[in-house]
C-alpha cells in the first residue's frame, strides 16, 4: 500500500511532489497528522539528500518501520527513476535536433526560476518577519551564488554561526 | 582511480552534504564533471537538468543517473544513482528515528530555527547558479524570472510553467 501510494505520488508529482505527498499521507490515508507532517518536512529539509524521497522514507518508517521505509523508497525512487531514465535516453537520441535543443534550453531556464521561487517561498512563509533568519539565508545565498564558494565550506562556516546566532538571540528574548 | 570510481565517491560525498536537497550541490557537481574533468560538456549538463525537470519522478536522482551514464554507460548510471540516493536515505531513516525519540528536546528547536533558513538560502542560490549557466541572453533571463514570479504569486501547477517555456523554446523564441 505504501509502495503503491508513493509510486503514484512520484509519477504524477513532477514539480509538486511535496504537495501531493501531503495530500496522500495526511488527507487521504491519514498515516500522519498535520503537525507530524510538518515535522517530517522540516527534518527532511535540513537533512542532506533529495527531500521528497526523504518524506516518503519517514512516512514509511512511521507506519511500518524499516520494511515500510524500504517499500516507500522502491515505490517512490527506484522504479520511477528507472522509467525516467529510459524515457530520457530515448529523448536524448533526438537531442541534436535544433528544436529539441531550444526546447530543453527553455525548460532549463524555467526550471531554474522554479527552484529560486521554491526557496524564496519556503523562506518567506516561515521567516518573513525574522531578520536573523533572513540574514542567514542572504549570507548562504551570497556565499554560494555570488562568491561561488564550495558548499562544504559554506556549510562549515555558516551552520555553526547560525546556531550560535539563534542561541544568543533566544537568551536575549527570554 | 578510474572515472566511474571517482564520480561515485564524489556524488556520495555531495549527497551526504546536500542540505536542502540536491539543487544546492549542483554548482559543485557541475564544476566537478564539466570544468575539472571534462566528462560532460556544458550543453550536456544543461540538457540533463532540463530532462530531469520534465520527466516525473525523483528528478535529481535521474539527473545524476544521466551524468553517470555519460561517464561510464549503464554501470555508471547505476553507480551514480546509488551514490546520490543511498547515503541520504540511510540518514533519513536513522535521522527520523532519533528525531522522533527526542521530539521535545530544546536543542531540536534551536537546530530547526537556525538550519532551516540556511537551507532555504542555499536552494535559492542553487537555482541562481543554474540560471547563470543556462541564461545566455535576455530572453532566457525573462523566462527564468517569469517562472519564478508565477510560482510565487499564483497557485498554478509548475508543469504549466515548464510547458509554456517548452512551447516558447520550440518556437525558437528563447
Amino acid at each position: 500500500m505504501l509502495f503503491w501510494e508513493f509510486f503514484k505520488v512520484s509519477l504524477f508529482g513532477a514539480g509538486g511532489g511535496i504537495v501531493l505527498a501531503h495530500r496522500c499521507a495526511v488527507e487521504r490515508r491519514r498515516w500522519l497528522n498535520e503537525a507530524e507532517f510538518g515535522d517530517v518536512l522540516t527534518l527532511c529539509q535540513f537533512m542532506p539528500g533529495p527531500n521528497v524521497v526523504g518524506i516518503a522514507i519517514c512516512v514509511g518508517a512511521k507506519t511500518r518501520g524499516a520494511a515500510g521505509a524500504l517499500a516507500a523508497f522502491v515505490g517512490f525512487a527506484l522504479i520511477p527513476a528507472t522509467i525516467g531514465f529510459i524515457l530520457a535516453l530515448l529523448l536524448l537520441g533526438q537531442a541534436r535536433a535544433p528544436i529539441v535543443q531550444q526546447t530543453l534550453h527553455a525548460i532549463s531556464a524555467a526550471a531554474a526560476g522554479l527552484m529560486i521561487a521554491t526557496g524564496l517561498r519556503l523562506l518567506l512563509r516561515r521567516h518573513r518577519r525574522d531578520l536573523r533568519a533572513l540574514a542567514i539565508a542572504m549570507a548562504a545565498f551570497a556565499a554560494l551564488a555570488l562568491v561561488k564558494l564550495p558548499l562544504l565550506l559554506v556549510l562549515a562556516a555558516l551552520a555553526p554561526l547560525s546556531v550560535a546566532a539563534t542561541m544568543v538571540w533566544r537568551t536575549k528574548a527570554s | 582511480m578510474n572515472p566511474l570510481g571517482r564520480l561515485t565517491l564524489f556524488l556520495a560525498l555531495m549527497s551526504s552534504i546536500s542540505f536542502g536537497g540536491i539543487p544546492p550541490v549542483l554548482p559543485d557537481i557541475r564544476h566537478f564533471v564539466v570544468d575539472a574533468h571534462g566528462w560532460l560538456s556544458e550543453a550536456d549538463f544543461v540538457n540533463f537538468f532540463a530532462l530531469a525537470q520534465t520527466i516525473p519522478g525523483p528528478n535529481m536522482i535521474l539527473m545524476m543517473a544521466l551524468v553517470g551514464w555519460k561517464v561510464a554507460g549503464i554501470p555508471g548510471a547505476l553507480a551514480a544513482a546509488g551514490a546520490t540516493a543511498i547515503p541520504p536515505c540511510v540518514m533519513y531513516f536513522v535521522g527520523y528515528r532519533l528525531w522522533d525519540r527526542f521530539r521535545d528536546a530544546p536543542w531540536q528547536n534551536v537546530a530547526r530555527a537556525s538550519l532551516a533558513p540556511l537551507t532555504f538560502g542555499l536552494v535559492v542560490a542553487g537555482g541562481t547558479v543554474m540560471a547563470q549557466t543556462v541564461d545566455t541572453g535576455w530572453s532566457g533571463i525573462a523566462v527564468t524570472a517569469a517562472a519564478a514570479i508565477l510560482l510565487l504569486v499564483t497557485r498554478l501547477n509548475p508543469m504549466w510553467m515548464l510547458g509554456g517555456a517548452a512551447a516558447l523554446g520550440a518556437l525558437g523564441l528563447v
